[in-house]
């Protein structure tokens, strides 16, 4: 038993410091990149994975109960929310952004029907 | 070993400290970024990963405290971020747009 507490000790510590290491490369992401949209891409997958990790770390900690079930919940609603709200930000870039076409290329009507066509 | 749940709740109250400590380094590296981000849709991101950082410290906290019911808080934070993403980007692209519509406007009085 005193064994079994240990490697949960160790799991759950293991998987918050791997939390802890995605939400570092995360902030290092979002400082070194250029672009908002690269930012934004580093910013939401960082979330979905650290947060992720933090969570499965404290669960294994609790071990299982009703809170544990409730934290699961906080995730699965997380990963609903965290993809809608990059999507949202992506369009505000899309709308507000000047010169997009410094940094991407934007498709005409005409070559997004080649595209279609080709695939 | 002999470990009861008691030591094992202090060296997990320890290893939890130091965590709680980087998290909020790092909250306060993406709080620069939200200062800094020359565009809108820099400090809604930094908003956004600020909202994950203290959601992540609230479920360290609840289990080093032992409190089951921080777990409600997190998912009432969880939705409330959302949100508030949800509202300051249809605010900015609100704003931008009657904005560059006064703009046309005067071009077009002018001329």
């Amino acid at each position: 038993m005193e064994i079994l507490n240990l490697i949960r000790l160790i799991a759950g510590c293991f998987f918050i410091f791997l939390g802890i290491i995605g939400f570092l490369v995360e902030v290092l992401g979002v400082y070194r990149l250029g672009y908002t949209l690269d930012r934004m891409h580093f910013a939401g997958s960082g979330d979905t994975l650290a947060f992720a990790e933090i969570i499965l770390g404290a669960v294994i900690i609790n071990g299982l109960n009703f809170t544990s079930a409730k934290l699961v919940l906080v995730l699965i609603i997380f990963w609903f929310a965290s993809p809608v709200s990059s999507h949202l930000i992506s369009r505000l870039i899309n709308y507000t952004e000047e010169n997009k076409e410094e940094h991407f290329h934007v498709c005409d009507e005409e070559e997004s029907k080649q595209y279609i066509e080709k695939q | 070993m002999n470990m009861s749940m008691d030591a094992f709740f202090e060296i997990y109250g320890i290893f939890a400290t130091v965590v709680l400590i980087v998290l909020g380094i790092i909250a306060l590296l993406c709080l620069l970024r939200a200062i800094i981000g020359p565009t809108p849709a820099d400090r809604i991101v930094a908003i956004n990963m600020l909202g994950t950082l203290t959601m992540s410290m609230i479920a360290v906290l609840l289990v080093k405290l032992r409190e089951g019911y921080l777990a409600d808080i997190c998912l009432i934070y969880a939705l409330i971020s959302f949100l508030a993403v949800i509202v300051l980007c249809k605010v900015y692209v609100g704003a931008y747009l009657t904005k560059k519509k006064v703009k046309e406007a005067r071009k077009n009085g002018n001329s």
